[in-house]
């Protein structure tokens, strides 16, 4: 049997996380390839809704990385989007998928170590949960 | 709400109008109803209505966001009976003041939220799929929720919501869920008004008591700005966008 390699959509801020990962990619960080980056002005462009679709649509986890606290580009941002996740991750709960298939993290645009680490972690944290049960569910 | 040929259905009377067969005892979500008239009403005229506690509760939202002035809504406070609290398992069914009915205690919990969150989370998604592709998208939980108040629905916009074709899958309901964290005050009325019977009220509950556990706000509560609309330090946010989506 082959291993599982899970799909992660991570969503990146263009200020921060984005640059985090270029500066991953620069330094030759090896990372695990599953990862499909997605680029947004800010963590808090990230709409929940996005969230929610791509885990109904079999996404086996959602990342989404902004800058730290204080340091979002358009100041308070990521405030917002660190209020929300945590109610995608519960509503997720509630209809029972594991919520540590979403995560948001921080990553500066220097951390590019932090990025590799983010990366790594969450793969195999969603590789151990196996396949996103809503990928085999046709509605 | 009045009875006439048999029928119970929502009724409007001027002054010194006579009232009829006044019924009070069909739940009803007249907030929605009123949120359409409330456009139309003419400039300085009041007018008043039957409000159970989650109507209450639910101008109390209104209000915040300033779609209707506080001064032309006259509250008429309706206790529910004991067998509507047990219809809704509504926890806080008094409102502040009582002009009709008997006050009568609420109760503290839903045997079904309770059962689901007992199950493994493997059965408990088994559940919702299951109650999830009854679902027709005939958007009745949306039209009579007295909270869904936004110009453009996002649960109209085809990124989200395929245009053709039913059930919609599980985006609609986990999307509308969100959308709802900071505003259902849990009348019931989706789940009422559901022709699938999916127990949709018991959905929005088990968010309810999550949103309450992180946050410390139940919507309806006067004097609070959302969490969700708040910066980290409980700020509310600034700038006139629209800070619903
Ligand atoms: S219970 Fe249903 S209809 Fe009532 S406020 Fe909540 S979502 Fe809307
Ligand atoms: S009322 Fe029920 S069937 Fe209609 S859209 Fe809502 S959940 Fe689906
Ligand atoms: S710009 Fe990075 S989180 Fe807002």
């Amino acid at each position: 049997m082959t291993e599982f390699k899970p799909t992660i959509l991570a969503f990146c801020c263009n200020w921060c996380s984005y640059a985090g990962a270029d500066l991953a990619g620069v330094s030759r960080l090896q990372m695990p390839t599953n990862v499909h980056v997605v680029r947004v002005m800010c963590s808090a462009s990230v709409k929940p809704e996005y969230v929610m679709k791509a885990i109904s649509q079999g996404i086996d986890g959602v990342l989404v990385l902004g800058c730290h606290i204080g340091d979002c580009h358009y100041m308070t941002g990521n405030h917002r989007t660190a209020k929300r996740i945590p109610v995608v991750q519960k509503i997720l709960k509630d209809v029972g998928i594991d919520e540590k298939r979403v995560r948001l993290d921080w990553v500066s645009a220097a951390e590019g170590e932090k990025f590799q680490k983010v990366i790594t972690e969450f793969v195999d944290e969603v590789a151990k949960l196996g396949p996103n049960p809503l990928r085999e569910v046709a509605f | 709400m009045r009875e006439e040929h048999g029928n119970v259905a929502p009724v409007m009377i001027a002054k010194g109008e006579d009232p009829g067969d006044v019924r009070t005892d069909v739940p009803y979500q007249l907030m929605t109803i009123l949120s359409n008239l409330y456009p139309w009403m003419s400039d300085g005229k009041k007018i008043a209505v039957l409000t159970r506690r989650c109507d209450e509760k639910a101008l109390a939202e209104i209000f915040k966001r300033g779609y209707f002035d506080r001064a032309r809504i006259v509250q008429i406070g309706l206790a529910c009976s004991k067998e509507q609290i047990a219809a809704c398992r509504c926890s806080d069914p008094v409102p502040s003041t009582v002009d009709i009915g008997e006050p009568h205690a609420g109760v503290g919990s839903d045997a079904l939220s309770e059962k689901l969150m007992n199950m493994s989370s493997e059965e408990r998604l088994r559940f919702w799929i299951y109650q999830f592709r009854k679902c027709n998208k005939c958007f009745a939980c949306t039209a009579n929720c007295p909270v869904c108040f936004c110009d453009e629905c996002v649960l109209e916009e085809r990124t989200f919501v395929p245009e053709r074709g039913v059930p919609p899958g599980m985006s609609f309901h986990l999307i509308r869920a969100y959308h709802l964290a900071d505003k259902c005050i849990e009348c019931g009325e989706c789940e009422r008004s559901c022709p699938a019977g999916i127990p949709l009220l018991t959905f929005r509950k088990l968010v309810a008591k999550d949103f309450r556990d992180m946050y410390k706000f139940s919507p309806g509560d006067d004097k609070n700005v959302s969490p969700l609309l708040t910066t980290l330090e409980g700020e509310a946010l600034e700038g006139d966008e629209c800070n619903e989506c």
